[in-house]
């Protein structure tokens, strides 16, 4: 054996050897992976919410340069900015957020007017005789009011706090005589459904209700220290200055090198597009949302509330217009005192209009907006839209919901580039 | 990896060793003397590490490096280090494959140390186009659009390299514009010197009557 076979022997072995390393390492790092991911579950969201916001956040970042200023000090007065800016928003937010007497106004007003639209929606006629269609609506919807009546009850602890500000308390000023006899009103609130109609569904749903209610206390905590991980993942990505693509990237194969630069680099251009367009979409609708119920004479705290719930909930497709939508309803079902710029408008035709503003800032979202702010980013069929959202609802709730479909488009536009790619480089 | 400079064995500078020598107080005691000549030849110890360190640094290494490229010569220090940021240390074993002709180029690759052939594979046979050693790049057109690669570019020996990619060059615009522009002039110059070079090679070759 010559020495230059023995050479291309020596090198075939050590071929065989990386490769047999190599898949050992990467099997154990999968495994260890899933492990520390099934066990430390309660970190994920938070350490995506953190990733999440610095990539949103990065072009603020790198638009801030100041070529004299080391890095690290760039990083920070763009942190410094955007944090003075979350400071404004959220006190100006806080001055509007309602307190423990505007919350027990609140529930107490939403019930008595939930409960008075209802009555007069279901008015019989003067024999007592009800129609054939109140009546079918009464067996459908009587259940559902129930429950919301049972959630809305004032607990023995929150009925006691009512009457000491019933009376003035802790400085504030005694609550209005309406709020008073609404809460008397309350009281006798009757159940629209008999038990003998509904004997198995009312148990039931008052132990989901009461399921619900009692989170165990050391969850919380546990899930409160989790959240602190997302400020940090902020900041310490925000301080990343490409390092961490340069370390990755020194992973790959050199046969891969060029492809996955340009991969890494498309999948960046594209979701960074969607997430933005769609962040700025949602404030858009959030603030037309805003702007439009001030014009019908909402007062501009509960306005600004909604148009931002509304703008989160946008990132839901077709659920959150109807989130939104309830929302709305509910707002205007139990508005009192509204001061319109509309001529003719009164609490009674509100939810009327409120509707009409929120199909008209749906269609403005569909004409205007998304095709502007997103262009065709990204198509999803329906189908997926729908399958995702209740997917992403069952493993983790609301949360699920919002990022159900961030995560479809960021594997989809994964699995596109990738095979394109792919196939650009003779590769497949 | 980047070669190592050598080991410095310059001295301190005279002017430290003195100020030492004149800063001793008047009327010291000699047990005083030897101490101070202990401390001078710690200091001095000190400077050469630190000497030696700074100058072996990689970072600095590479500047120094990029500073030869003719990409790069007319770059201050500050922008060779915004550069020097952005490239990827990619090293070839013998007879690699750097990049094949016909895929879609994204990177410009500048030697820095061993071989690269860059050849032409035209119906079973192969064309040396050129043999590109230390100090030298290739794939400079990658940096101005996706054209497929003209020729396939084969390490000969192991070889280290500095890849500079073109979506980073184009963020560098944003960035630190000057910078980009004098890259992307000296890339124009580049070009156009292999341009008109080919123009004369081509009136060369072929007769004017031809043409």
């Amino acid at each position: 054996m010559g020495p230059e076979q023995d050479f291309e022997e020596k090198e075939r072995e050590r071929k065989v050897r990386r490769r047999v390393f190599h898949l050992t390492f990467a099997s154990l790092a999968l495994i260890l992976g899933g492990f520390l991911i099934w066990k430390l579950s309660s970190l994920v969201l938070p350490i995506i919410v953190g990733a999440l916001l610095a990539f949103l956040f990065r072009p603020v970042k790198e638009r801030f340069k100041i070529p004299w200023l080391p890095h690290e000090l760039q990083v920070l007065c763009s942190f410094a900015a955007i944090g003075l800016v979350l400071f404004f928003a959220f006190d100006t937010a806080r001055k509007h957020i309602p307190d423990d007497q505007q919350k027990l106004e609140f529930k107490v007003r939403l019930k008595y007017k939930l409960n008075e639209k209802y009555q007069q929606l279901m008015t019989k006629s003067p024999e007592g005789k009800s129609s054939m269609l109140v009546g079918l609506i009464e067996k459908q919807v009587g259940p559902l009011m129930d429950k919301v009546n049972e959630l809305l009850e004032l607990d023995p602890q929150e009925r006691e706090l009512f009457l000491k500000y019933r009376a003035g308390y802790n400085g504030n000023p005694p609550i209005e005589n309406k709020f008073f006899e609404y809460f008397q009103a309350n009281q006798n609130t009757r159940k629209y459904v008999t038990p003998e109609e509904a004997p198995a569904a009312a148990p039931a749903a008052t132990a989901a209700v009461a399921a619900r209610v009692e989170p165990p206390a050391a969850r919380e905590g546990s899930s409160l220290e989790a959240w602190i991980l997302a400020p940090l993942i902020f900041v310490f990505l925000g301080f990343d200055n490409g390092q961490m693509r340069h370390y990755f990237i020194s992973l790959v194969p050199n046969r891969y090198f060029e492809l996955s630069l340009t991969l890494l680099d498309r999948l960046d251009d594209a979701i960074g597009k969607y997430l933005r367009g769609t962040l700025t979409e949602c404030f858009l609708v959030g603030l037309t949302l805003c702007l439009g119920l001030i014009l019908l004479g909402i007062p501009v705290g509960p306005a600004v509330a909604i148009g931002l719930i509304s703008g989160l909930v946008n990132a839901i497709p077709w659920l959150g217009t109807l989130i939104a939508l309830v929302i709305c309803l509910s707002y205007a079902l139990i508005a009192e005192n509204i001061a319109p710029l509309i001529p003719g408008l009164n609490p009674n035709n509100l939810p009327l209009y409120v509707l009409i503003l929120v199909g008209i800032t749906r269609v403005l979202d569909d004409v205007v907006f998304q095709p502007f702010v997103l262009g065709s980013a990204v198509n999803i069929h329906p189908l997926v839209v729908v399958v995702a959202i209740i997917g992403g609802s069952l493993i983790m709730g609301l949360w699920g919901m919002v990022f159900a479909i961030p995560t479809v488009v960021v594997v989809k536009t994964a699995i596109e580039t990738l095979f394109k790619e792919l196939k650009d480089y003779r590769i497949i | 990896m980047l070669q190592k400079s050598p080991p410095n064995h310059d001295g301190p500078p005279n002017h430290a060793g003195g100020t030492l020598l004149a800063s001793e107080p008047r009327g010291m005691s000699s047990s005083a003397k030897p101490m101070s000549a202990r401390k001078l030849v710690a200091d001095k110890l000190l400077w050469e590490t630190l000497k030696r360190w700074k100058r072996s640094s990689p970072e600095l290494d590479r500047i120094q490096f990029l500073k030869t490229v003719p990409f790069f010569n007319e770059l201050s220090h500050r922008q060779l280090k915004t550069v020097s940021d952005t490239l990827f240390e990619r090293n070839y074993e013998t007879d690699e494959l750097i990049f094949e002709e016909g895929q879609p180029g994204a990177v410009l690759f500048l030697i820095l140390d061993g071989k690269v052939a860059v050849e032409m594979c035209r119906e079973n046979h192969t064309t040396t186009l050129a043999i590109l050693e230390k100090g030298a790049f290739f794939g400079e057109m990658a940096l101005l659009n996706e054209a497929p690669r003209s020729a396939n570019a084969r390490s000969l020996e192991r070889t280290y390299t500095l890849a500079l990619y073109r979506n980073d060059l184009s963020r560098l615009i944003q960035r630190d514009p000057q910078t980009a522009c004098q890259i992307y002039r000296a890339l124009a110059s580049i070009i156009g010197d292999r341009l008109r070079s080919t123009n004369e090679l081509m009136h060369t070759e072929i007769p004017t009557d031809k043409v």
